[in-house]
């Protein structure tokens, strides 16, 4: 059992080690040995993975969104600052990425998008990032990817207090205050978190600026643990946000609507570690409510809500050192209602089965297959492979291939009297190889991927006056992702140099172009420089060019954006205080049409921690 | 060399008859625009702006044409244009104002705007004054309103209060028919406005969804109502309705599940699109024709008869170029076909 443990402990600390982003977080990785999430390198051997931890999210302060764009080269369609954020991952929408919070599935139940700006990554221990499709682990809309935000639980000693007050440009002030308290039986953290901002931003090169931008949002958050044994633990998750948005106006419109939303989220866990197997049982009950007001002056809103019942059970089974089984059960029951969509209700059940095998040493591989059933529609039977093969000491090929489905969403389904529910499921097909290259303070990744995607569902005009969902658009994407990290020392001087290309090309099959808001290049790059008690962080983002229209007649102009961080700790690292400017260089951009982004902008952080 | 030369020569030689017979035979030259079509193309609905295309004599398409002339972009949903004397008034609805520029160089002039300018539609004129159709707060179905401009400040000067969804409009002489749609409802009014007095004089109930109005040859004013659609809930017939001396005269209906939409007039002949085809209909006939024009097929985004031709445009898939497609009345024969800007909404003849 230890040596298994170990063993497992090795493969773990081996990916880490390649992939994480901070260098001081060793210490957890003891407590990794644990982890057996759909998100464990091991059973995604043949996939890229990107593990970015809480020192870096805390170090960056910023909106989920930010992180993801400045740290995973993530391409984010943002409707200005604040405003909704959605994700677009190797040329897919926005609803194909799966987006998970402790390893259950949190995109909307009404629109299947997640909103990166209602999100928040404070209190966070890690974030987790596969990029690459895995609907046979992940469920449905896995497709360009999945990110896992995770609250990890330590069975130490600990007592710890934070709090952090920022102070930045447009009148935007935030607080958070955490606490995390554990022994080695009990676990407990508590957070809590408010923002609020004007927004209101001068749009450069004009006479306008951002109004009716303003924002609040608030977060709550709560984790317990508790250890029944060696062999079991029981954890509570639990989360409340509430976001209030005005909606900003356009540089061709002003606006004076607002939207409000919150969301609800209650997981309780209990995880099973035996000789041979380890297991966990998740329930969980998520709920998401928005009221839209086309006008903030007046009462009149629509409004609509989900209500998401999980039961999810993942069960593993060791037969050999170099051979496991990976398994799961999950149930989705959810009951949809609101002033634009039927009150309905849906049921789902899927089984998937992965068997993870290490024949010989230099060789790792998955083969799984996921079959769900639904009193909706149709699931389809789906089936991936994928491994690792060490063809030199340092140079690992990786490669995959899968199939994967989108399920319609409640809209697509039940929208008043223009829902389809006809509508079929997704499917997609999808292959990538890569090679991983990694030295003690280097890796390099080049991976090239192709994926094909049919019946994606599309609102259509069907008649003079009506628009309704079809299965209608097959869409062919490819490209290549770079990554090169590399750490240097010398003396007191730490520099950590991390960049990141992605080529993207999704065109629809029919109109031979290249989707609506898909940039060819998306390129990062930071570096991090630490002296002392000094650190100092340069980040460089290139957005290329992305078409507005179907024709890609027009487009929305590339930019360049530099942020800069200064931070330095005192008392023994218990205060930190740090200045950003973002858009250094004050440029005028915009990621969605129309709607100008923020020019140079500061904030002043404090970071207290007991 | 010597070929260049006579080349040369008979070049110019060409262009000085022509533009000596352009300046003997032709008015005073007033714009680039002074002798053609507009196409008002609306723009992307959520960011963007719209834009006015405009085909010359010869059939050539500019694009852009109030971008090119003023280096700024119209606005948000270019919803309507109306000429009236040597004036454009576009109707920008996302962007609450009403541009107005010369008709023949589109150079811009003034801007109406302002608190009595809230979610404009339609713009008609009446000697030195204007009146633009106002949907107000686009929730709030008791706040729709007519604003009264003169022309001479471009300046509200006063508003009147309608049913919810005023949308296009007729002039006839002293009266102003005004189309109550119904916004993001459903309406089924008709208001007539006398412009003496600026004030609602009646109120006729008509069909659902009233979509289209002219006046024929005779002096008869047609609505065609396009009825509700399925997705209401509470689906109704389209109807074509006959207007004379203020009182419905006479009811079209157009059989269950039936959606008639763009009607416009050619000589004596009524035009509208229904299910993908184009019908005819002469105003003297009391009859709705059965079977369509062949070879009009299309569901059209707009469409209007000009000089014995029928031009119609198709807005796409909403979020790249239409195209506007011209048939020949006389022949019953496609003409020719252009691409407009994103969402072509409005046929504009100078």
């Amino acid at each position: 059992m230890k040596r298994f443990f170990k063993m497992r402990y090795n493969i773990v600390f081996f990916f880490i080690t390649i992939f994480a982003y901070s260098q001081n977080d060793t210490i957890h990785l003891l407590e990794e040995v644990k982890l057996h999430g759909n998100f464990s390198p091991k059973i995604n051997a043949g996939y890229h993975l990107q593990i970015i931890k809480d020192s870096a999210i805390q170090n960056n302060n910023q909106s989920l969104g930010s992180i993801l764009q400045n740290k995973a080269n993530i391409y984010f369609k943002q409707n200005g600052n604040g405003m909704v954020s959605s994700i677009s991952l190797r040329g897919s929408g926005a609803s194909h990425t799966g987006v998970y919070w402790n390893g259950i599935a949190i995109n909307s139940s009404l629109n299947g998008q997640t909103d990166f700006n209602t999100l928040s990554a404070n209190g966070f221990n890690q974030i987790e990032i596969k990029k690459g499709a895995g609907s046979t682990l992940f469920g449905s809309g896995a497709i360009g990817g999945a990110i896992n935000l995770r609250d990890q639980i330590y069975f130490i000693q600990k007592k710890e207090f934070g709090l952090q007050i920022g102070l930045a440009s447009y009148n935007s002030q935030d607080i958070s205050f955490k606490s995390e308290l554990s022994t080695a039986k009990i676990y407990s953290k508590f957070s809590i978190q408010g923002m609020q901002s004007e927004n209101n931003y001068p749009y450069l090169k004009t006479d306008l600026s951002n109004e009716n931008a303003a924002y609040k949002n608030y977060h709550i958050k709560g984790v317990l643990g508790y250890k029944l044994n060696y062999n079991n633990q029981i954890q509570l998750f639990i989360t409340y946000s509430n976001n209030d948005r005005e909606l900003s106006r356009t540089l061709t419109a002003p606006n004076n609507s607002k939207y409000k939303n919150s969301d609800q989220r209650i997981l309780v866990q209990w995880k099973n570690y035996g000789n041979k197997h380890n297991s966990s049982l998740k329930l969980a009950y998520l709920q998401e409510i928005y009221n839209y007001f086309p006008n903030k002056n007046n009462t009149l809103f629509s409004e609509g809500s989900s209500d998401n019942y999980i039961v999810k059970y993942d069960f593993n089974y060791f037969f050999t050192k170099r051979w496991n089984i990976h398994s799961g059960l999950e149930n989705n029951y959810t009951k949809g209602n609101g002033t634009n969509i039927l009150k309905k209700e849906r049921n789902r059940t899927e089984i998937y089965l992965l068997t993870h095998q290490n024949p010989i040493k230099k060789l790792n591989y998955n083969i799984s297959i996921r079959k769900g059933f639904s009193n909706t529609y149709n699931i389809p039977f789906i089936y991936a492979i994928d491994l690792k093969l060490k063809i030199l000491p340092k140079l690992n090929i990786k490669a995959n291939y899968s199939t994967n489905y989108k399920l319609p969403t409640f809209n697509d389904l039940y929208w008043n009297f223009s829902g389809n529910e006809n509508l079929v499921a997704e499917n997609n097909k999808s292959a990538e190889v890569g090679l991983d290259y990694h030295t003690k303070n280097t890796n390099i990744n080049i991976t090239s991927y192709r994926i094909q995607s049919d019946n994606l569902i599309q609102w259509r005009p069907v008649s003079s006056s009506l628009w309704r969902p079809i299965n209608i658009q097959s869409v062919t994407s490819y490209g290549l992702e770079f990554e090169l990290n590399t750490v240097k020392k010398i003396n007191n001087h730490k520099f950590h140099l991390q960049t990141q290309y992605a080529y993207t090309v999704s065109k629809d099959d029919v109109l031979r172009k290249q989707l609506i808001y898909v940039p060819y290049h998306k390129a990062n790059a930071s570096i991090q420089y630490n002296y002392k008690k000094w650190t100092l962080n340069f980040n460089q983002q290139y957005n290329g060019k992305v078409f507005t229209t179907t024709s890609n007649t027009q487009e929305v102009d590339n930019f360049w954006l530099s942020n800069i961080q200064i931070n330095k700790n005192f008392l023994k690292k218990k205060i930190n205080i740090g200045f950003i400017v973002n858009n250094l260089f004050n440029k005028a951009y915009q990621t969605v049409a129309y709607r100008p982004m923020p020019n140079r902008n500061f904030k002043l952080k404090i970071n207290i921690k007991i | 060399m010597n070929l260049f030369k006579k080349l040369t020569i008979a070049i110019l030689l060409l262009i000085t008859i022509i533009s000596c017979e352009s300046d003997s035979n032709q008015e005073p030259y007033l714009g680039s625009y002074a002798n053609g079509i507009f196409v008002l193309n609306e723009g992307p609905f959520n960011n963007g702006t719209g834009t006015l295309s405009y085909i010359g004599v010869s059939n050539v398409m500019t694009h852009n044409i109030y971008q090119k002339a003023n280096g700024e972009e119209l606005g948000n949903i270019a919803q309507s244009m109306y000429l009236h004397d040597d004036k454009a008034y576009i109707v920008i609805n996302n962007s609450h104002k009403v541009i107005v520029a010369n008709r023949y160089t589109m150079e811009k002039i003034a801007v109406i705007e302002g608190t009595n300018i809230n979610n404009p539609r339609y713009f008609v004129a009446v000697g030195n004054t204007g009146y633009i159709s106002n949907w107000g707060d686009a929730s709030n179905a008791t706040d729709d309103f007519i604003a009264v401009i003169d022309l001479n400040t471009n300046t509200v000067t006063s508003t009147i209060s309608v049913g919810e969804g005023p949308e296009d409009m007729l002039v006839n002489n002293d009266t102003i028919y005004i189309n109550l749609q119904g916004g993001y409802g459903q309406n089924n009014k008709l208001e007539v406005l006398n412009t003496d007095s600026n004030t609602v004089t009646s109120s006729l109930t008509i069909g659902d969804v009233p979509n289209s109005i002219l006046k024929d040859s005779n002096g008869a004013i047609w609505v065609l109502c396009g009825g509700k659609p399925s997705w209401t809930g509470s689906e109704t017939n389209g109807k074509l309705i006959k207007i004379e001396n203020n009182a419905v005269t006479n009811t079209l209906d157009f059989g269950t599940g039936k959606h008639p939409q763009h009607l416009t007039i050619s000589n004596n002949d009524l035009y509208y699109n229904l299910d993908g085809k184009v019908y005819k209909m002469a105003i003297s006939i009391n009859e709705l024709n059965t079977d369509g024009i062949t070879g009009f097929d299309g569901y059209y985004y707009s469409m209007k008869a000009n000089d014995n031709f029928l031009y119609t445009t198709n807005a796409g898939d909403f979020s790249s170029e239409g195209t506007l497609k011209v048939f020949d009345l006389s022949t019953n024969t496609e003409a020719y076909s252009k691409t407009t800007g994103i969402i072509p909404g409005n046929i504009i003849f100078q």
